[in-house]
């Protein structure tokens, strides 16, 4: 069986932490890039030719990425394609994921033609099999499958694609942008599509100015009754790290073993761009609770229930609680730091005092000195 | 197949049991014995060529090689799965002429493999052993070759007379040059010691072996038969000093020691090195290691993948390792996998990979600073039961 796989690199925006990056490329959890996951699910379901979508600042992405070795994706046949902007006569700038599609219409059309296609997002994080989701298009028979899950939609949380699903998993209906009752389930932005099919809706939207993939293919063509669409429920965990404050929350939550287990312990590893960093440092004096700690960190103070990313220093007597400290950032002596977002390459001055809370957590931006 | 011809390639030797590693090299050749939380023994003579700029490396794998082979696999990790360099492992084979078979010694297992070297067609060969840990560029020692225009360079390092006799020694001229060699001299001489870390001039090197390999009551060895011979002929031999860390890790409590000497704010050895310096391994998929709200973590290394619930003191703790509550680990070396349930105590200890410490089992003992030390071992996999004593020194 073909089975092509796409995902999304820009999809979402998390302040000023996506300002330099793409929302794929954005550090999550001591050693990863929220790709690495969509990346693993499709690479761990045998899934084995990936087009790479983005839009902008793509830099550190392809250099986390480059040619897919760590993931399996470097050969001869298939392997990772960048799917990035080119300006012709018909796009610019990408106003939705079908535009996107239409501009890689040569890689979407490449292969035969009775090949599935699964489209991913970088913004939504699970460890899923994909194999189990492809078997339950097939089965359905349906155009599209929609992947979604229970317990995000709460009335206040704008979800992008919200479905509310009867007892037999029959959609009863469906909401674009809005804020879904308790009892809809969240689309995981994980789709699967009959590519022939898909080709010939992304020409025809597009021909009709529709770009957007939950409102004009997904809702649009559900509601006229001219595509079925089919809902795979998953339930094991999803991170919806589509704003700073569940970026946040998320990233504090991987503390947790059973959040741990579910994320990495699940249908397979995942895998990401190796540092070959030494394993971290546990000083004379340093003090560590209730922490993730990735490799090649020098740890001399204190933290506690915090995330640490590769080659992070902690100098003695300084204080990190409830913080996400992201690669070679470096702590001061004697600084204390609650409830802040350091990006990359970050110092933080001996002595310095950053406070923020829980839903407002201080960022501080990448090679910042403060 | 059309080769690039290569200044220099290296041939490194991992063939040796290690058999005064014990329980540890039962199932595994020495080089592939874990070391420092998430590296083994050959990451450190590889990554060495790597960082000096050797891309074409033949592996001499013999004793054991299962789990080195798949450790080196296509050399990925170090970079040499290019088109234009290689890691090869290179295994005793079959040949049609009654030459082959096992590797009788050091020299004949290059003997055998004549035919990779002359591939390339080499101007010089730098022959390693897997069995050292320490971070050296190979080029500079090149270029000292090159430039004496000597036939061989051997690398030294100065240790104490009182261990002089352990080694083989070389003795020296003021200029470098070496007029003899001994190998463990009651009385030693000097005090340079070989590190056994050899540039050959290609041409000479291989008439030298298939000469040595003529000679019925040659030991076909690099110390004992070739070193000695090149001197016998005339050749010029030169020293090659080396003042940075290097360690044999031969024995248990050399193996122990090293990796001690990875810790504290100022180690002995600095294994984090800078980019030249970078030490590569094969890397697993394992996420952060966790460290518990009462989980004590001081003077350690933990690797990634790892879970520190109990209480780590002056410690190497390899990736995917679980220390259980209550669990207390000091002065020891706990290679991948280890799993030590809650309440265990391991001492001074060097724990397999992938071996079990259960509930309440007690390892090893403590020592005064002076006092020598009695480093209890547990092979891979082994499991030590709940309850029960592994007493200081002793193995499993």
């Amino acid at each position: 069986m073909h089975v092509t796989g796409i995902i999304f690199a820009n999809d979402g925006v998390l302040r000023n932490l996506t300002e330099k990056r793409t929302m794929a490329s954005m550090p999550f959890g001591g050693r990863y890039r929220q790709v690495d996951f969509a990346l693993s699910n499709l690479s761990c379901a045998g899934i084995h030719r990936i087009g790479i979508v983005t839009r902008h600042s793509y830099q550190s992405l392809m250099n986390h990425v480059g040619s897919g070795e760590e993931w399996g994706l470097e050969m001869e046949e298939g392997g990772l394609e960048y799917l990035t902007p080119y300006s012709s006569s018909k796009t610019s700038d990408y106003r939705g994921k079908l535009e996107s599609l239409s501009a890689a219409m040569s890689f979407l059309k490449f292969g035969p033609e009775d090949e599935y296609i699964i489209m991913i997002d970088s913004a939504i994080l699970s460890n899923i099999d994909l194999t189990k989701v492809l078997a339950s298009h097939i089965d359905s028979g349906k155009d599209i499958t929609v992947v979604t899950k229970k317990g995000i939609a709460n009335g206040n949380k704008i979800i992008d694609l919200a479905l509310k699903l009867d007892s037999n998993g029959d959609i009863l209906d469906m909401t674009v942008d809005y804020a879904a009752a308790e009892d809809y389930e969240a689309s995981m932005d994980i789709f699967v599509l009959n590519k022939k099919w898909l080709i010939q809706q992304v020409n025809e939207h597009i021909a009709h100015n529709l770009y957007h993939m939950d409102r004009d293919l997904v809702l649009g063509m559900w509601q006229k009754g001219a595509a079925t669409v089919n809902a795979y429920s998953f339930d094991g965990l999803a991170m919806f790290n589509e704003s700073v404050e569940e970026y946040f929350t998320n990233s504090l939550s991987l503390i947790n073993k059973e959040v741990r287990q579910a994320l990495f312990g699940g249908s397979h590893p995942v895998y990401t761009k190796v540092r070959d960093r030494v394993p971290t440092y546990y000083g004379e004096d340093c003090r560590i609770e209730n922490c993730s700690v990735a490799d090649g960190c020098m740890l001399e103070g204190n933290a506690k229930n915090s995330i640490l990313f590769r080659n992070v220093t902690i100098c003695p007597d300084a204080q990190v609680e409830n913080c996400v400290v992201m690669n070679d950032t470096v702590i001061g002596e004697g600084s204390l730091l609650q409830y802040v977002i350091l990006d990359k390459d970050v110092v933080v001055r001996p002595g310095a005092k950053l406070i923020g809370t829980a839903n407002n957590p201080v960022i501080v931006q990448r090679g910042d000195v403060v | 197949m059309y080769f690039q011809k290569k200044r220099c390639i290296a041939m490194l030797l991992a063939g040796g049991q290690g058999s005064r590693l014990k329980v540890l090299t039962e199932n595994t050749a020495k080089p592939a014995v874990p070391f420092g939380g998430k590296y083994r023994i050959i990451d450190f003579p590889l990554s060495n060529c790597v960082n000096s700029g050797i891309d074409t490396v033949g592996i001499l794998t013999q004793y054991q090689p299962l789990e080195l082979n798949e450790y080196i696999g296509n050399g990925q990790p170090w970079g040499l799965n290019k088109s234009h360099c290689c890691a090869q492992v290179l295994p005793p084979y079959e040949r049609n002429d009654k030459k082959s078979g096992w590797y009788k010694g050091t020299a004949n297992a290059i003997y055998q493999n004549i035919a990779f070297i002359e591939r390339y067609n080499p101007d010089y060969v730098v022959v390693l052993s897997g069995d050292h840990i320490y971070t050296m560029d190979y080029a500079e020692m090149v270029d000292f070759h090159a430039r004496s225009g000597a036939a061989c360079t051997i690398a030294v390092r100065d240790v104490p007379l009182s261990e002089a006799s352990r080694f083989g020694i070389l003795n020296t001229n003021p200029d470098g040059s070496i007029y003899e060699f001994e190998e463990k001299p009651a009385q030693p001489k000097s005090t340079n010691a070989s590190m056994g870390i050899y540039v050959f001039n290609w041409p000479v090197l291989r008439e030298f072996l298939i000469a040595d390999e003529e000679d019925p009551n040659s030991s076909n060895d690099f110390g004992k038969n070739i070193i000695p011979n090149l001197l016998n002929a005339g050749h010029k031999l030169m020293a090659f000093t080396f003042n940075g860390y290097w360690k044999d890790v031969g024995t248990i409590l050399s193996l122990w020691e090293a990796n001690m000497e990875l810790l504290g704010k100022n180690p002995e050895f600095n294994i984090r090195g800078d980019e030249n310096t970078k030490v590569f391994a094969r890397n697993n998929a394992l996420p952060s290691s966790y460290i518990d709200e009462n989980a004590t973590t001081v003077n350690c290394f933990i690797a990634e993948g790892s879970s520190v619930y109990g209480t780590v003191r002056h410690s190497i703790i390899s990736t995917g390792c679980i220390i259980g509550e209550d669990a207390l680990v000091e002065d020891s070396v706990v290679m991948p996998g280890v799993v030590i349930e809650p309440g265990a105590i391991v001492r001074h200890a060097i724990l397999g990979e992938n071996s079990k410490v259960c509930r309440g089992a007690v390892v090893g003992g403590t020592y005064t600073a002076d006092e020598e030390k009695k480093i209890s071992v547990t092979g891979k996999d082994t499991v030590l039961q709940a309850n029960t004593v592994l007493l200081p020194g002793e193995m499993m």
